[in-house]
Parts: C-alpha cells; structure tokens; sequence
C-alpha cells in the first residue's frame, strides 16, 4: 500500500463523553494507531461544549448531532442515531475518498457500520466489549431480543471479530454461534503513565482525606451493580477487620448503593467504610496509587479493566476467578485469586496481601511487568493493525476490490 | 436513464395502495426507455426477480427478526435496502441517475447514498405522518415525523400527486413550493410530467 493504512472507527462515546469502557478504549486505541503510522477517523456522539470536528493526538475526530430526533426507547434512540452517525460518516468518507476499514464498537453503532461497509464495499471489523445475553444473563423480552440479534447481523457482517479477552472470544463464539477462525483476541490496554506522574506526587495529604495514617486501604472501583459484587465486599469487611485495621473505601454509583451502606450501618462498621460516589480521573489515578490492595470481586466480566489499572499503579490485586479477570492475574505470581462470590475467600485474599508485604512486593513488582509488556497500548495497537493488514490482504483478492 | 425505486409495499406484499402504483409507474417508465429497477422488503421472496413488463426487481428482509414497534423494524431494514441499493449501483458501473424514494421508510438509506455515492433523490410522498395519526405527538410519531422532515430536507425534487398535499407538505414542513412536483395520477400527462421531473433531478454533479 503506497499511502498509510486509514482506519474509520465508529463509537457512541469518545472524550469528553464517558459513559463506560468503551471510550477510553477507543481514544487509546486510536491515538496509538496514529503512533503506528496508521491515519484514524473517529466519529461517535455530540458532547456539551465538543466540538463537531477537532484532531486529538493526530486523531480525526468528527461528533454528529445525536440528540436531534424524539425517541420513545433507548433502543430506538440508538437506530436514530446511528441514521443521523451514517448520514454524516457517508458525506465524510465520500470527501475523503481514502477509508479502508471501517471498525465497530458495540451493536451501538451496528446498523451505521453495516450500511457504510456495503454502500463504499469496504471490509468491516467488530469489536464485541460486552453482549446482550452477558450484560442480563439471558434473554427475557423482544426489546433485548432485538438487540441480540443486531449484535448478531454485527458479527455476521463482520469480517472479524475483536474480543478483549479469551474470556470473550468464547463468550461470543457461543452467544452468536460464529465459525472460530472469525474471532480475534486484542488484550485491552491500559495507559502506564498517569500513574508514574502521581507518583512523583506526595500524596500523604491526600491520603488523609480517605483514611487515617494506621489504617490500611482496601479500594474497590466499580459501578455499584450486582455483577461487580461490592456486596460480596461488604459482607467481608468485619472478616478483615479481625486480623488487620484497614479502612474499605468503595467508588462509584449505582442502584445498589443504598443497599450496601445500609448494610454497613446495621453491622455497625459505618465508620470502617466510605462510600465516595463517582470521582473524577485524577482522585481515581491518586486513589489507586494510595491503595493498600485493589479489590475487584466481580461475579460477571468480560475484561477487568479496573485489575489491570490497579496493576499499573503498582498496587496488589485481589480478585475474584471469574471472566476476562482469570486471564489478568496469575494467582500468587501477578495478584491473589478468590472464589466468586464468596466473602470467606475475599477476607482471606485481603488479609493475606495486607499481613505478609513481602508477598504483596512480589505480586505488585510481577503485575507491573505483566502490564508493560502484555497490556501496553503501542503493542495493542500494533495487532490491531496487523488484524487490519490481515484482512485487507483477504479483502485485495474479493471481487469487492 | 437508470432509477431505482425505493418503496417499502410492492407485489405480491400489498399494504396499502403504494403497491400497485409502484408497479404501474415502473411498468410505465420501461415503457419509456428506463432501465427501472425497484428495492422492496418481503419477508421471505428475497433477492432478484424481473417481470415480464422489465421490471427487475430486489426483495430484502430484516435480518433483525424481533422488534418493539415499526420504527426500529424500519430503521434496521434501511441496511439491506442500502446493500441492495449499493450492489445494483455498482453492478450498472455507476451509472444510476436518481433514486426514487416512496414515503418515509427508506428515507434513511436515499440520503445515505446520496450522501456516499452522490445519487440524488426524489421524495415522493404518498401520506404524511400528519395525517395517518391526527394530534399525536409521542415520541414514536415525533421520530417518524423527523425522518420525513430530513427527506424533504435532503430531497432533489418532492413529487406527490394532488395540490392539496403539496400546501400541506408546504405547511406542514415548510418546504418551498417550487421544490415541489404535482404528478397527477393516471392521467394521460403523469408519465411525461414525471419524466421531465426524472430530468430536472438527474446526474450526480450538483446533488451534494
């Protein structure tokens, strides 16, 4: 190929716009594309204050009016979208004239995607970060039956499908019965360097605000569902508290939040734990890095990507044994494993990092190698590209070529 | 002169009375040296067929196969129209001179392929939202309501068939009148008055 490879990637969150996973992942993805001499388009949702066309980090950036037609339905809310996301993704492409492969992220942007890879007969490729079937364990109404099957046309469409972990790959290999040579494992990335700039921080000070100075932290990082089990932390606070003095300091929101400090209350531990609410990316860099142990008890996950930031920061993990994260740590080399679900096996796991700091040294020490040299943005980025190039060459010899 | 016609009911699926003037305005225009194609859905005739008038004519189904109501059935079905769209455009070596689209279903896909593949488009109104569901005004008819508004935004030419629903369309939509074709129905001057309106619309150059 004589000029750089271009990549379109379609997405209904991008920053400043941050509703989960997905957008973080596609800014870092995208920006280490363009360190790879890769030339990356982006478009996804309008933002308050963003503006409709800017270069972030050599990455072209275009956010479509996505809140222009009435919508009786989330689902429907997100059709409309996508025919507002296509219409202007046509017209630029159509300008360009230089698109090679269009990139998926989600059924939220399916039938855009789709519509585009056959009018401009270019490959398109999906990236699955969760499912339908996953996200409500099972399905049980026509509305989420309609969403399974747009991701399934997604994956159909597809040329391949990116999964995150191994975890995944199987995960969507039996939710949309797909052949197996379709299914492609991209580790998702996490970004080392926001931690090493906390760390030339002093952060006593800051500390003080969470915790007092002969208090352990115990930090969990989630959205307060029932799948991330912050109940199955909850229910292990008293069992800490007998061997170690430790302070449990839980971050985020979520319907379960009244539930949980409820429970608190009525063992009496109020005190011992501290719910923040959603914080901002800076305190959460500032927290993880202060964190005694990094917890993340999930009972469904597709990736883990709280574990692998835990990781960077050079803090210990404990996690549960369950999804993307039995891929993340290796139990006793990369971070501590425990039963799903089950508070006995969480307390233990705590207990034992914050007791024996010559362990926690190791695992800490091994889990930050792991991250620079598995987890790392450039190298992700790398074989995403080479998925691309894969494809492309496949591509050359269709009669779409 | 190649058109493709966009239409969402043609036979053997009938819902209202589209159907049948799809298929006698497109037998009429092969009549008349148009290469005519129609994209229609059917649930299970699927890919290409032609008539013995000429015709030739694609079936698409919704590959999503449950839905919650006819707009998201609609706003999924617009991919497969887009495909069949594109695969007959690129099979004619580009050589499509307008798209011709009936009502507010396939709205999406025409400004689509106008907007990639530089096809303008006719919008030829058979009913508005207006008048199917008098003072409604949820979101379900809003969002149907906002298709039809971007059609005639993003349209060439409106054709419709009486004086009565272009002064509706103008008041409804604001639309300017001149944008704006009365093709009567069955007449001895539809065809012609459609193929001068055809000509007018044709050729991609300034479409954008």
């Amino acid at each position: 190929m004589s000029r750089e490879l271009s990549v379109m990637m379609l997405t209904w969150e991008f920053p400043p716009r941050v509703i989960g996973g997905i957008s973080p992942h596609v800014y870092s993805l995208s920006r280490s594309l363009v360190k790879n001499g890769a030339k990356a388009y982006v478009i996804t949702c309008d933002f308050p204050g963003a503006p409709a066309h800017e270069v972030i980090d050599g990455v072209e950036v275009y956010r479509v009016d996505s809140y222009k037609n009435p919508a009786p339905d989330f689902a429907t809310w997100v059709y409309l979208m996508n025919m507002n996301m296509q219409r202007e993704a046509a017209a630029i492409v159509n300008n360009l004239g230089e698109i090679d492969v269009f990139h998926a992220h989600d059924w939220l942007v399916a039938t855009a995607d789709i519509g585009l890879k056959h009018v401009f007969r270019r490959p398109l490729l999906a990236t699955m970060h969760s499912t339908e079937v996953g996200r409500r364990d099972g399905i049980h109404s026509d509305y989420e039956r309609m969403i399974h099957e747009t991701e399934a046309w997604l994956t159909y469409e597809a040329w391949r499908v990116i999964c995150c972990s191994g975890y995944m790959v199987s995960h969507v290999q039996w939710a949309f019965g797909l052949p197996q040579d379709k299914l492609v494992m991209v580790p998702n990335g996490v970004d080392t360097e926001p931690y090493e700039n906390a760390e030339k921080q002093n952060l006593s000070m800051f500390r003080r605000r969470f915790a007092l100075p002969e208090e352990k932290i115990v930090l969990f990082v989630g959205r307060l569902v029932y799948e991330k089990g912050a109940h199955v932390l909850v229910n292990a606070v008293p069992k800490v508290l007998e061997k170690v003095n430790a302070k449990f300091v839980i971050v985020g929101n979520g319907y379960m939040q009244e539930q949980l400090s409820n429970l608190v209350n009525g063992i009496g531990l109020g005190h011992k734990v501290l719910f923040t609410g959603f914080v901002d990316d800076e305190t959460l860099v500032k927290l993880q890095k202060c964190a005694d142990v990094s917890v993340v008890p999930s009972l469904f996950e597709p990736f883990g990507i709280v574990a692998l930031e835990a990781m960077a920061a050079k803090r210990p993990v404990v996690v549960s044994d369950a999804g993307g994260l039995s891929e993340i740590v290796d139990h006793d080399i990369t971070g501590v494993k425990v039963y799903p679900n089950n508070p006995d096996s969480l307390a233990w796991g705590i207990t034992k990092v914050l007791l024996d700091e010559n362990y926690a040294n190791w695992i800490k020490n091994n889990a930050y190698r792991k991250v620079q040299e598995k987890y790392n943005w450039d190298k992700i980025a790398k074989q995403t590209k080479a998925v691309y190039e894969n494809v492309l060459n496949e591509y050359s010899r269709s009669f779409w070529a | 002169m190649h058109v493709i016609i966009l239409s969402w009911e043609y036979p053997p699926r009938v819902v209202g009375r589209l159907a049948e003037h799809v298929r006698e305005l497109a037998t009429q225009l092969v009549k008349n040296k148009v290469m005519t194609y129609v994209v229609t859905y059917h649930d299970f005739l699927t890919g290409f067929s032609e008539e013995a008038n000429g015709v030739k004519i694609f079936r698409v189904t919704n590959p999503v196969r449950t839905h919650i109501g006819v707009l998201t059935w609609v706003l999924t079905l617009n991919q497969e129209v887009e495909r069949a769209t594109a695969n007959i455009y690129y099979q004619v070596d580009k050589k499509v001179d307008l798209i011709d689209a009936c009502d507010w279903h396939f709205i999406p896909a025409a400004v689509t392929l106008k907007k990639a593949l530089d096809i303008p488009f006719v919008y030829s109104v058979e009913s508005l939202e207006e008048h199917r569901s008098p003072r409604m005004d949820s979101a379900f008819n809003m969002a149907i309501k906002s298709i039809e508004w971007m059609g005639f935004y993003e349209a060439k030419k409106v054709c419709t068939t009486s004086e009565w629903m272009r002064d509706e369309i103008v008041r409804i939509y604001k639309v300017p009148s001149n944008k704006i074709e009365v093709v009567a129905l069955n007449t001895n001057r539809s065809i012609n008055d459609l193929l001068n309106l055809y000509k007018a619309v044709a050729g991609g150059a300034n479409c954008k």
